[in-house]
């Protein structure tokens, strides 16, 4: 088996001593290694935050793009280059507000690539403001107040827009982080994986503790092929459930696209003959 | 082959397949649409990916992943499309990433009309995005250069490592015309620094940030040293009856269709004038102005705006001869007649 240390670059995290994203890097690394993929195979693409120096940090393609477009950027790579497997990462603050628009037609495509959203409910890299996940009356420094909104249901949204394979972990559980992230990767399709991981600079009320505390495990008779039941778990205020919610085998977005192609044997020449002709 | 009877805008698809285009990631928008949609008829069996994305964001940042990889990638889209592609555009320029955007270019500012102008010019050929960067501009004026600089965009971006945009009005996109194809193109440049999938191509990060100041002035005067290479290579222009002439106007697009109509009728009663239409954009022929200058000819700028490339014009000639303006705006579109009296208008100050 591949040694998870071939996949990190020389590059030291940036991040906070004691954040939950150190966590994340190391169950990705563990599952790169167990899914056996050359360094090259790899693509990991990420927008703007503190997590989206994830590229940085792995010794693999990287793509440090633009603030909430890491997945239309993925799903170019993906159209472009099928055979790559693409990774993107980020955070709930680039994922979910800039970049919400992104997520749900990624997953309604069903894009086969893992989005794995280092989940923090604040804003880490421009210092303390409110993030779509942050819950009602959070004080930040852009919410003095009180946050007056409510928190968006990532999980619902994900599944809702026609995801694949939708999970949840904790960044205190390192453990069972790879084996959602491991599933991810395994799964053909658009595989996404909300991990609770707290900035414990920022963020004092969403912390290891309290994630630990709030949530609990799907219940082990949890259908995963049960759509409706699987929103319901994601709806469910009251405890966040962590664990594989929905796994579903649909064709991806490059089989509908491999399909189109022209496969009745001519040269290419050919076709384009015909095409500026105006056929096809 | 024989002459295709197309659209401008087909003419655009077109000629991005002969070119080797591989993928086309597009968001409908009028007058640009058939662009789009010539794409999704045409690039599927051809081998090739279209995609309709979520937004015109949404497709330039599918763009930059597919630059990424190293394939010949477009988008298209008309004016406040474009304003919405600014932040992937300057991304794309930061990161050093080939790939062609086609404006057709349609009324504003805000939502507009959907009528021909150019007063796009100042956002793609000054920029329009933020930062220190500097697009490569061509501006077609018929079908054929539509099909031709499309190729001509996706060989400089990849000679450049650099976006290349084809700034059209609506005019010329709607326009048919016939068309004659060039040969497909079949040889590609290496591109050792796209993420291809082998071991000989890995690159740890494609990105534009450079945290440190030093390294960033350094990552910029590297894109301005290319910018130069740019400005002395691939300036394009066509003259007409400049030579003799005592007016030169100057003009893009459509506009420079009609004065050549213009120019024939004031020619045909012994009016000395002529036209300098620059086909690059950026770069600018500045030089050639100069030397017009020089020679003691005056100078006509006639835009589908309120005058912006005529700023370049005065710069160009350093305001050492006069250079006037004339402008319409709202989808106007000057006619023949307006023309020639504009041309007789600035020639009694010559």
């Amino acid at each position: 088996m591949n040694s998870p240390n071939m996949y990190k670059s020389a590059v030291k995290p940036t991040w906070c001593a004691g954040c939950g994203d150190y966590a994340v890097l190391s169950a990705t690394l563990r599952a790169f290694a167990e899914m056996g993929w050359a360094n090259e195979e790899i693509v990991a693409v990420s927008g703007i935050g503190c997590s989206s120096r994830f590229p940085f940090f792995l010794k693999t393609y990287g793509f440090h793009s633009i603030h909430g477009r890491a997945l239309p950027v993925a799903t170019g790579i993906k159209t472009a280059r099928p055979e790559l497997n693409v990774v993107a990462f980020g955070g709930d603050g680039d994922g979910f507000a800039i970049g919400a628009g992104h997520f749900v037609h990624t997953a309604r495509r069903n894009v086969d690539l893992t989005y794995i959203v280092m989940d923090n409910h604040i804003y880490g890299l421009t210092k303390g403001q409110t993030s779509p996940t942050s819950g009602l009356h959070f004080k930040t420094k852009s919410s003095p107040y009180g946050n007056v909104e409510f928190a968006i249901h990532p999980l619902v949204a994900a599944l809702s827009s026609g995801a694949t394979y939708v999970a949840r972990g904790l960044s205190s559980d390192p453990k069972t982080l790879k084996e959602l992230f491991l599933g991810a990767m395994q799964h053909r399709g658009f595989a996404m994986v909300d991990v609770l991981s707290p900035c414990v600079t920022y963020n004092k009320v969403d912390t290891f503790k309290t994630f630990r505390d709030r949530s609990k495990p799907l219940p082990e008779d949890h259908d995963v092929t049960d759509l409706i039941g699987a929103l319901s778990m994601a709806m469910d205020d009251t405890v966040m459930h962590t664990g594989v919610f929905y796994r579903a085998e649909k064709p991806v977005l490059g089989d509908h696209l491999e399909a189109l192609k022209s496969k009745d044997g001519r040269e290419w020449e050919e076709i384009i003959e015909g095409i500026l002709r105006g056929m096809t | 082959m024989a002459k295709v009877f197309i659209k401008g805008n087909e003419a655009v698809v077109k000629g991005a397949l002969l070119a080797g285009c591989k993928a086309y990631y597009g968001y409908p928008i009028t007058p640009a649409s058939e662009i789009a949609e010539g794409a999704a008829l045409y690039f599927q069996p051809a081998g090739s990916t279209f995609l309709q994305a979520e937004s015109e964001i949404g497709a330039i940042n599918m763009v930059y992943g597919a630059a990424s990889v190293g394939i010949r990638v477009m988008t298209a889209s008309s004016s406040p499309g474009i304003s919405l592609k600014m932040e992937g555009i300057s991304y794309a320029a930061g990161s050093e990433l080939p790939c062609v955007i086609v404006d057709i270019s349609r009324g504003g500012p805000g939502l507009g009309n959907i009528a021909p102008e150019q007063g796009d010019y100042n956002q793609i050929v000054k920029g329009g995005g933020h930062g220190n960067y500097q697009l490569i501009v061509l501006a077609p004026n018929c079908a054929q250069e539509m099909c031709d600089l499309t190729m001509l965009a996706f060989e400089l971006a990849d000679k450049y490592r650099n976006p290349v945009v084809v700034l059209a009005d609506g005019f010329i996109g709607q326009m048919m015309e016939p068309v004659e194809f060039p040969e497909p193109v079949t040889e590609f440049p290496a591109k050792p620094w796209a993420a291809g999938g082998t071991p000989e191509t890995y690159k740890n990060l494609i990105t534009s940030i450079d945290l440190d100041p030093d390294d960033l002035e350094r990552h910029i005067n590297h894109l301005y040293a290319k910018y130069a290479e740019v400005e002395a290579n691939e300036i394009r222009y066509e003259e007409y009856h400049s030579e003799d002439a005592d007016l030169v106007c100057v003009a893009f697009g459509v506009v420079s269709r009609i004065l050549q109509s213009a120019i024939d009728m004031a020619r045909a009663e012994g009016k000395k004038v002529g036209m300098l239409r620059p086909i690059t954009l950026w770069p600018f022929p500045e030089k050639k102005l100069s030397e017009l200058a020089a020679q003691g000819k005056q100078f006509l700028v006639v835009e589908l705006n309120k005058g912006q490339m005529v700023h370049d014009v005065r710069l160009a000639v350093k305001h050492s001869v006069p250079v006037g303006s004339y402008g319409r705006v709202g989808g106007n579109v000057p006619t023949l007649k307006e023309l020639y009296e504009q041309i007789l208008v600035h020639l009694e100050g010559v």
